[in-house]
This record gives C-alpha cells, sequence and structure tokens, in this order.
C-alpha cells in the first residue's frame, strides 16, 4: 500500500477498457497519481499510443469491438490475472453496461463510476424520466409509455399541447420519428409512423411527446462522491450536431442567463441524487426559445467532451473519478467551483466532408498539432500511425479557452489554421467554416444549426 | 525462459570458465558476462517484472519504455510479428485471455509433450478463465515441437502457446 499524506492509497493499478484518446487520457491521469496502468486492446490497436505508454498491456482479442472491448469475460480475466485494483471503462464500449459494473464489483474490482443499480436505473430512459420527475425535474411532457390506440394518442397529444413528436418505442438515432402541429394532421401522422415503424423496427408501438422546436442542447456535468456530496459544474452547450453526433461543445452556454443556469443547475443535482449517482455524469436537458428545460437523459459515464469542463473550472475530471473510486470525499464544495474560462471543443474525425462525411481511415503522413497558449489537443494519433477502420472515426479533440466567448472563438479558428492531418480527410475545414461562420460567432446556434449550415455553405468551402 | 532457468545459466557460468552467454528468444534477449571481479553481469530485454511489460520495452535492451524515439517509433516492437515463418511449422495460439496449464491437475502428466503425435480435436492445454478451466484444442494434425509457455504463466489472445510441424 502506498501511503499520502493522512490518505492510504487502495487503488494501485487501474486496467483500462477502452481505446483511442480516452485511453489516453486515463494513462496520463494515472502517471500523475502515481498508479500502475494495464491497457487492454485488440490486434488492431497494437500500434496505438496508450498501448505503448501503459506499464502493462493484454492482447484481449481481434479487431471487432465485440471479439475485444465488448468481451467483458476477457477484461475481467486480464483484471485478475495481472492484479488490478480498478477498471476504468472510459465512454461507450462497457462504460454503460450495468451487467459490467456488476461482474467487477462481484470480482472485487472496482469499477471507475457509479453503482451498477444507478447505471440500470438511468439506462431505462422511462425509468428515469420517472424518477427525475418525481424529484421535481422538469421532463418533456408526454404519454406514459406507448399509446394503444388512436383516441388515446389524440388525447395524450391535445394534454401535452401541439406541435407534438410521435416516436417508435423500439426506434432510435432519429429514426421512426412523425411531427404533427395540430388535431387534423396528427391523425394521418400517427398512423405514418405506426406503419414506418413497423416496417423498420418490427413493431409499430409507438409514444408521443411534446415536440420542442431548434431546442438548445444544454447539459450539466455532475460530479458526486460515495458520502453522499453532490456537485454540478456547470453546463456544456452541445447543439451543433450532425444526425446527432456532437460536433461542437462549448462553456458556458451563450443562450442560458445566470438565473436559469442557476435553476438549471439545481436540477441536475437533483436528478443525480434521485438516482443515489456516484461518480462523474452527465444530466442532459432540451432548452427551448423561451428558456424552459426539459430532463432528456442522464448519461452514467465520463463524456468525451469533458475537456470543456476541465477547461472552465480547472479541475481535472479523470483523477476525480479515480479519487472518488478510491473512497475520497470531493475536497470542495458548490460554492468553490469557479467558472473562470470560456472554452470550445471541436471534435476532429477522420471523415471527408465533400463525400458526405464518409470515414476516411488510411495512415496519417504528417501530424503536426497546434499550440501555444489557451490550446489544448487530447489525441492518440502520430504521424505514420494507421487509423483502423473498425471503430469510430474520432481521432481527436482541440479544445480552446480563453477569458471570454471573442477570445475562445478567434483561438478555435487559429488553432485550426495551424493544425495539420496529411494522408487523411478530416473535418478540420469544417470546423473553421463554423468559427467564420455569423449564426454560430452570435451565439445562435440550436440544435437544427448544422442542417442550415450544410444547406446554404458550398462544400467546397468546408472540405 | 524464467528465473529458474537463468539462475542455472549463472551456476553454469560460474562453475566453468565461460566470460559471455548469449541467447535471443522471440520477444526476449539475454546477454550475461563474467564481470571484473568474477560476478555475473546479467542484462536482459524485459524491463519490468510484470508478465506483461509494454511493447516498447518488449524489444529494447535496456527495458526503459520510450515509446516514440525514433523515425518510425512503433513498428519494429510488436511481439506479433514473427520471424520469417519455416516451413511446415505452425502455432496453437491462445483463444482467450487467463492462466496456461499443461496438465488436467497439478498430479497429472501433461497433455503434450515435446514430439506429441495431435489430430484436430487432441486437448493440448488448459486456460483457465474466471475460475473456469478451458481445454483448448489442437486444431491442427501435427507434431508439438515445443511449448512456448511455461506452467502456471498468464497468457493473452493470439499469445504462442505451441510450436507445431504440421502434417
Amino acid at each position: 500500500m502506498r501511503i499520502s499524506g493522512f490518505f492510504v492509497y487502495m487503488i494501485q493499478k487501474i486496467l483500462i477498457a477502452n481505446r483511442g484518446e480516452i485511453a489516453l487520457r486515463i494513462v496520463r491521469a494515472c502517471r500523475e497519481l502515481g498508479i500502475k496502468t494495464l491497457a487492454v486492446y485488440s490486434e488492431a490497436d497494437v500500434q496505438s499510443l496508450h498501448v505503448q505508454l501503459a506499464d502493462e498491456a493484454i492482447c484481449i482479442g481481434g479487431p471487432k469491438s465485440s471479439d475485444s472491448y465488448l468481451r467483458s469475460d476477457r477484461i475481467i480475466s486480464a483484471a485478475e490475472i495481472a492484479d488490478v485494483d480498478a477498471i476504468h471503462p472510459g465512454y461507450g464500449f462497457l462504460s454503460e453496461n450495468a451487467k459490467f459494473a456488476e461482474q467487477c464489483e462481484s470480482c472485487n474490482i472496482k469499477f471507475i463510476g457509479p453503482k451498477s443499480k444507478s447505471i440500470k436505473m438511468m439506462g431505462d430512459k422511462s425509468v428515469a424520466k420517472d424518477t427525475v420527475r418525481k424529484a421535481g425535474v422538469p421532463i418533456v411532457p408526454g404519454s406514459d409509455g406507448p399509446v394503444e390506440s388512436e383516441t388515446e394518442a389524440v388525447k395524450v397529444a391535445r394534454k401535452v399541447g401541439y406541435p407534438v413528436i410521435i416516436k417508435a418505442v423500439a426506434g432510435g438515432g432519429g429514426r421512426g420519428m412523425r411531427i404533427a402541429h395540430n388535431d387534423v394532421s396528427f391523425a394521418k401522422e400517427y398512423h405514418v409512423a405506426r406503419n414506418e415503424a413497423e416496417k423498420a423496427f418490427g413493431n409499430g408501438a409507438v409514444y408521443i411527446e411534446r415536440y420542442i422546436e431548434r431546442p438548445r442542447h444544454i447539459e450539466f456535468q455532475i460530479l458526486a462522491d460515495s458520502h453522499g456530496k453532490v456537485l454540478h459544474l456547470g453546463e456544456r452547450d452541445c447543439s451543433v450536431q450532425r444526425r446527432h453526433q456532437k460536433l461542437i461543445e462549448e462553456s458556458p452556454s451563450p443562450f442560458l442567463t445566470p438565473d436559469l443556469r442557476k435553476k438549471m443547475g439545481k436540477a441536475a443535482v437533483r436528478a443525480a441524487e434521485s438516482a443515489e449517482y456516484e461518480n462523474a455524469g452527465t444530466i442532459e436537458f432540451l432548452v427551448d426559445a423561451k428558456g424552459n428545460f426539459f430532463f432528456i437523459e442522464m448519461n452514467t459515464r465520463i463524456q468525451v467532451e469533458h475537456p470543456v469542463t476541465e477547461e472552465v473550472t480547472g479541475i481535472d475530471l479523470i483523477k476525480q473519478q479515480i479519487r472518488v473510486a478510491n473512497g475520497e470525499k470531493l475536497d470542495f464544495d458548490q460554492g468553490d467551483i469557479k467558472f473562470e474560462k470560456h472554452a470550445i471543443e471541436c471534435r476532429i474525425n477522420a471523415e471527408d466532408p465533400a463525400r458526405n462525411f464518409a470515414p476516411s481511415p488510411g495512415t496519417i503522413g504528417l501530424y503536426y498539432a497546434p499550440g501555444g497558449h489557451g490550446v489544448r489537443v487530447d489525441s492518440h494519433v502520430y504521424s505514420g500511425y494507421t487509423i483502423p477502420p473498425y471503430y469510430d472515426s474520432m481521432i481527436g479533440k482541440l479544445i480552446c479557452y480563453g477569458s471570454n466567448r471573442k477570445t475562445a472563438l478567434e483561438r478555435s479558428y487559429r488553432a485550426l489554421s495551424e493544425y495539420l492531418i496529411r494522408g487523411i480527410k478530416t473535418t478540420i475545414p469544417l470546423h473553421k467554416a463554423i468559427m467564420s461562420d455569423p449564426t454560430f460567432i452570435e451565439g445562435k446556434a440550436t440544435t437544427a444549426y448544422m442542417e442550415d449550415f450544410l444547406g446554404r455553405t458550398p462544400t467546397d468551402l468546408f472540405s | 525462459m524464467d528465473l529458474k532457468q537463468i539462475k542455472q545459466i549463472i551456476d553454469l557460468m560460474k562453475r566453468s570458465e565461460l566470460t559471455e552467454f548469449a541467447v535471443e528468444e522471440e520477444g526476449f534477449k539475454l546477454k550475461i558476462r563474467r564481470g571484473a571481479n568474477g560476478v555475473p553481469i546479467v542484462s536482459s530485454g524485459r524491463g519490468s517484472n510484470s508478465p506483461f511489460p509494454t511493447l516498447a520495452e518488449a524489444g529494447t535492451s535496456n527495458g526503459s519504455a520510450s515509446p516514440v524515439s525514433t523515425a518510425s517509433p512503433l513498428t519494429t516492437n510488436a511481439p506479433a510479428a514473427a520471424p520469417a515463418e519455416e516451413a511446415g511449422i505452425t502455432y496453437i495460439k491462445s483463444p482467450m485471455v487467463g492462466t496456461f496449464y499443461r496438465s488436467p491437475s497439478p498430479e497429472s502428466k501433461v497433455f503434450v509433450e515435446n514430439g506429441s503425435k495431435v489430430a484436430e480435436n487432441t486437448v493440448v492445454c488448459i486456460i483457465e478463465a474466471m475460475k473456469i478451466m478451458n481445454e483448448i484444442q489442437a486444431e491442427t494434425k501435427g507434431v508439438v515441437v515445443e511449448a512456448l509457455v511455461e506452467n502456471g504463466q498468464p497468457v493473452e489472445y493470439g499469445q504462442r502457446l505451441f510450436k507445431l510441424k504440421q502434417g
């Protein structure tokens, strides 16, 4: 056991059950804490940077995620033979798999995240909404689960208030949704939605929700310890999305007033408390043009965009995750958290904006990342690295920050101009174009922004 | 190569007039030189004490992890990169992560020895994963040349367990 100050560190070795930039991020935090790292990797990730930097590395399978990063049996096996104390699941993969968290619990390996029962609770969208509603958190008004008949559906639509969105119970990813603006169009849209759902998912069941037009997606970062303290670390505005995938995140949100921020922060904390939450998590809200906010879901993991909050508050979220998992109390309170900077993150993807964002895997010839005051790059790639085609296309994150939004915008544009990634196509030109776009500069972007931007901007201006 | 074998080599050197001994295996290099006062100096290719040092350590002879230090930083160090394949030779690789055992129980004989003939469904070893003993089959016809892992050692996915002569 290693003793530092008055605290005895129980966690001495962590298995990183992930890959790419987040795995590298976790290795870095562990190194600074003096904790040993074990990287588990697929055969396609032999050349990955974090695999080289970790203290130990174990191959857990073939290139496909289903044969490696999703194999909880092999991951736990690796944890046992290498005698680790804890597993950090990163984001995606098994990070929100309640069963995996349970397996860790029963094998006496600390899962760096919430308890498995919180994951289960928040993983079911209906249960999640119901749980937070009871805690006084506003949710999107809608039917209680699927509607049984057209008569019931119309009743719900009128009660909820038009416009409404009719969603397939078995749907997802933006599919199986129809919008109705009044009683007249409702009947038609209802039947079309049911038919489409039946054809696409083999299940025609639908539910009704108020349709929030041109909402902003604003989420709050939660950090809770295992001693009952639940704090929020401010919001991130993630409205710039393409097909429900975030492209740009920033904090503070250019839309929130101090009063609304306070209200939403309190609601976020109440939502996390209702799930008996521990460790890091995020409460997602939709906010309409009038400032009404509605809970949509809770992400029970660390998120891709966590660096935005780190640069605004100065708090290292990964280290805090490890400390909480270690049983430590959070050594600051809500009033101690300062929001001192404005930060903007651009997700750099290996995609070709000129070919409808087709994935662009391949070998990076020259890689030169920007630097200077207020610039942070979280990336696992390097010159000569070959991007494997088996995983998502995100190859790095550029986070630029300054004392106000104007500085952060100008800095982002400057850093993007210096950023060189040769040999593959990336979304760097797209981000530059967005940083120059008046609507974004004025802070007016809602979730409808990207479609609008792509519709009015010639392709050669962003590729 | 394990500690026992290294000790045996050191003993051998002490008892003889040998001044230098070197051996190279896949992913491992060992050189022992007789020092100025007659005490052997051992330098090995394993930087850490763990059974699974990082790939950067496995290839370097001084064991320090310097992953991106050369022009093509990582291409030469992957243990999966095999030396030139010999004709007619194949390898039984581990399909899982766990602990390797050569016999069904501590008191029994090993499943296969050097020179044993195997068929596709011959059980060649056990890999224990999460308290379950998994029997591993040869999946090819051939003759065992040698076992590449010590009994009781941890193994990773894809790791070579046995060298076989096909046919």
